[in-house]
């Protein structure tokens, strides 16, 4: 089926519809087309209630769409068992979400190594590889410190080292600087743009355009559709 | 998920909430409690009781006029012996069945009306003296003494229950005084006993005894009844017990009953009412089911106990599954299948119910050992009952746990990542 790979795109959303049964039916993404190739790096911007979080939730493997073919690393997510799908998340993919969702009674180092934990890895190598990711965003010397003892931008940092944990192909982020400061903001901006150079494919869901301007490329959304699509600075 | 990791997060989650973990735990362990304290009592109760009397009692036969039962209707223990026996087995019929195969001795037993018996100027009353032969005292029953002799006058036994009863240090060559409505006797204690054989339950003699020889004490003013056989009336007994020789107990019984059914003085006195011939073997088998079936009674309230804890468990797992469905969700981004997070709450689950049991067999056992000393019988482990409890705490826990933990699996990760 997707057999038109010829530019090696890691997600490709095809004719996607995601319609809403709740008394009426609301379409939060409309006939939307895209694709993600490996190693980019994607922003999308669009006012609240256009459908960016569900297009994220539709690439993440959280959902499935109403119509359309949704395909990551050349699998069809609607064909896949759950799981399948939650294997796909484990593996593929790391979120990095505006409220962080670490597990509160878990410390730094135990959160990092949460995606680890379901795909089977080993004890002690799954808290090397968590120990290094932590170093890598500045978090050395907070490793067993718990969330709560954590502030705002280190838990984010937290929360990335644990999207970075298995390597993934893939990484949503549905806007990670929404609740932190400017200069925090900044920061987890550079954990993002080096991890992108590392090779890890990147999308991004913001509301402000400087932070979109980080991207290679940056998609309008309005009312469940793509409206537009501006190549940035940062892709010269 | 690796089963290792799965418990570990399930502990870490337990212990996350110490107080509520454990207050749900403290309902398993008193239902588990609850069966272990009534099996390991009841099971000493039951051990001690049926090796008492086989070790007092073994190979005899109990022979009663009448038909009385033991286990279905309880009536054995119900009453007086005088209020549903009637006094058909004579004299004649004793030798006959003295002379059966495999009989060694017949002890027959009977009671003699009297008023009171007084010593030392202290008088009790005591309805009857107990007749019966001096083969009804072995070595072991006779406490200090001898029994009486056959065919005398004014010697008895005391049991040791009768010798209690009285203020005064009573010894053997004592006399007391027996009152009847016509008139007292003055006696001498030649004997004190534990116990006579020939009673029933054989738990010795609880209540105060005077024994006195049948001769000629019953023969002279017991009850009679007409000996077909020998077409005169003639002392008879409601009750005899038989000495069966040990090794011919069954075969012994079937020849006593062919012979007291077919040809006694008895069977025509009787008429339709029937006698019952019954061994320790029968009255063991009989108390043995009545207190399996108390103990399973008892052990019942405690099942029901642990229902209970199984609703507190329950209980407690769904309003985790609330509290955490962002916990779930963040559990599903990150690779956990429904499979896995099902798992998890299940162990959860598990581990309450198998603490409970861990907490509360020990603890069962420990009440259970307790009561056995306060009551005086040897302790028997419940090895049945600990499997059984152990096993229920593990059912209880995956019972309880199973509609908790399919809901957390359900748990839309959508939503739950909105959860605030
Ligand atoms: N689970 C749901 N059930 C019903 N409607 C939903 C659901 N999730 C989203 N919607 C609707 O779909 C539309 C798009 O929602 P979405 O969360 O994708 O918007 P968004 O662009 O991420 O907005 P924001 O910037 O506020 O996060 C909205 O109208 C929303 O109400
Ligand atoms: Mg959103």
């Amino acid at each position: 089926m997707a057999e038109s790979s010829e530019s090696g795109a890691v997600v490709r959303v095809q004719n996607v519809t995601k319609e809403y049964e709740l008394g009426g039916t609301v379409t939060a993404l409309d006939d939307v087309t895209l694709e993600l190739p490996e190693s980019s790096y994607t922003a999308v911007m669009g006012p609240s209630g256009s459908g960016k979080s569900t297009l994220l939730n539709l690439i993440g493997a959280l959902d499935t769409p109403t119509s359309g073919n949704v395909t990551v690393d050349s699998r069809n997510i609607s064909t896949l068992s759950e799981s399948e799908r939650a294997q796909l998340r484990g593996t593929q993919l790391g979120f990095i979400f505006q409220t962080f969702n670490l597990m509160t009674r878990l410390t730094a180092l135990e959160n990092a190594t949460l995606p680890l934990v379901f795909a089977e890895w080993d004890r002690t190598q799954r808290q090397t590889r968590a120990q290094d990711l932590l170093e890598g965003v500045g978090l050395g010397d907070r490793i067993h410190h718990l969330p709560r003892e954590l502030s705002g931008g280190q838990r984010q940092r937290v929360a990335i080292a644990r999207a970075l944990a298995t390597d993934p192909t893939l990484i949503l982020a549905d806007e990670p600087t929404g609740n932190v400061d400017t200069e925090t903001g900044n920061e987890i901006m550079e954990l993002l743009a080096e991890t992108n150079k590392r090779g890890n494919t990147i999308l991004l869901v913001t509301h402000e355009r400087r932070i979109a301007e980080r991207a290679d490329r940056i998609i309008h959304m309005t009312d469940g559709t793509i409206t537009r699509v501006e190549e940035t600075e940062a892709t010269a | 998920m690796k089963l290792r990791d799965g418990l570990r997060m399930a502990t870490r989650s337990l212990t996350g909430h110490r107080l509520r973990s454990a207050l749900t735990v403290v309902g398993i362990v008193i239902g588990i409690a609850t069966v272990i304290i009534f099996a390991s009592f009841g099971t000493s109760v039951q051990t001690d009781v049926v090796s008492e009397f086989e070790s007092t009692s073994a190979s005899e036969i109990f022979v009663v006029t009448g038909d009385v039962g033991i286990g279905d209707d309880g009536g054995f223990f119900a009453g007086s012996l005088d209020s549903f026996a009637l006094p058909a087995v004579t004299t004649y019929d004793i030798d006959q069945l003295r002379n059966i195969d495999g009989v060694e001795s017949v002890l027959p037993r009977g009671s003699v009306d009297i008023t009171a018996v007084s010593y030392s100027g202290q008088t009790l009353v005591l309805d009857s003296l107990t007749a019966t032969t001096p083969a009804a005292f072995t070595e072991e029953d006779i406490v200090s003494g001898s029994a009486f002799k056959s065919g005398v006058s004014g010697e008895v036994v005391l049991s040791e229950s009768a010798v209690e009863r009285f203020d005064a240090n009573v010894t053997v060559g004592d006399t007391i005084t027996v009152n009847r409505e016509d008139g007292s006797e003055t006696v001498t204690v030649v004997g004190i006993a534990t116990q006579a054989r020939g009673g029933f339950g054989s738990f010795g003699d609880f209540s105060p005894t005077v024994y006195v020889p049948t001769d000629p004490y019953y023969q002279e003013s017991g009850p009679t009844a007409t000996s077909a056989n020998q077409g005169v009336d003639q002392p008879a007994y409601r009750q005899v017990t038989l000495v069966a020789q040990p090794d011919e107990v069954s075969d012994t019984r079937k020849r006593v009953e062919t012979y007291l059914n077919e040809s006694s003085d008895a069977t025509q006195v009787l008429g339709d009412v029937g006698i019952t011939v019954q061994s320790t073997a029968d009255l063991v088998d009989g108390i043995e089911s009545v207190l399996t079936d108390i103990i399973r009674l008892v052990t019942g309230i405690g099942v029901l106990a642990l229902f209970v804890g199984a609703f507190g468990i329950a209980n407690i797992m769904l309003v985790s599954v609330t509290e955490r469905t962002k916990e779930i969700g963040i559990m599903k981004a990150n690779g956990a299948r429904n499979r896995e997070v099902m798992l998890l709450f299940l162990t959860e689950a598990v581990l309450l119910g198998l603490a409970g049991a861990v907490v509360g067999v020990p603890l069962g056992l420990a009440v259970g050992f307790g009561a056995s000393l306060y009551a005086e019988v040897g302790f028997t482990v419940p090895y049945i009952w600990i499997a059984i409890a152990s096993a229920m705490g593990l059912v209880t826990g995956i019972i309880s746990g199973l509609y908790p933990a399919w809901r957390a699996a359900r748990v839309d990760p959508i939503d739950a990542l909105r959860y605030e």
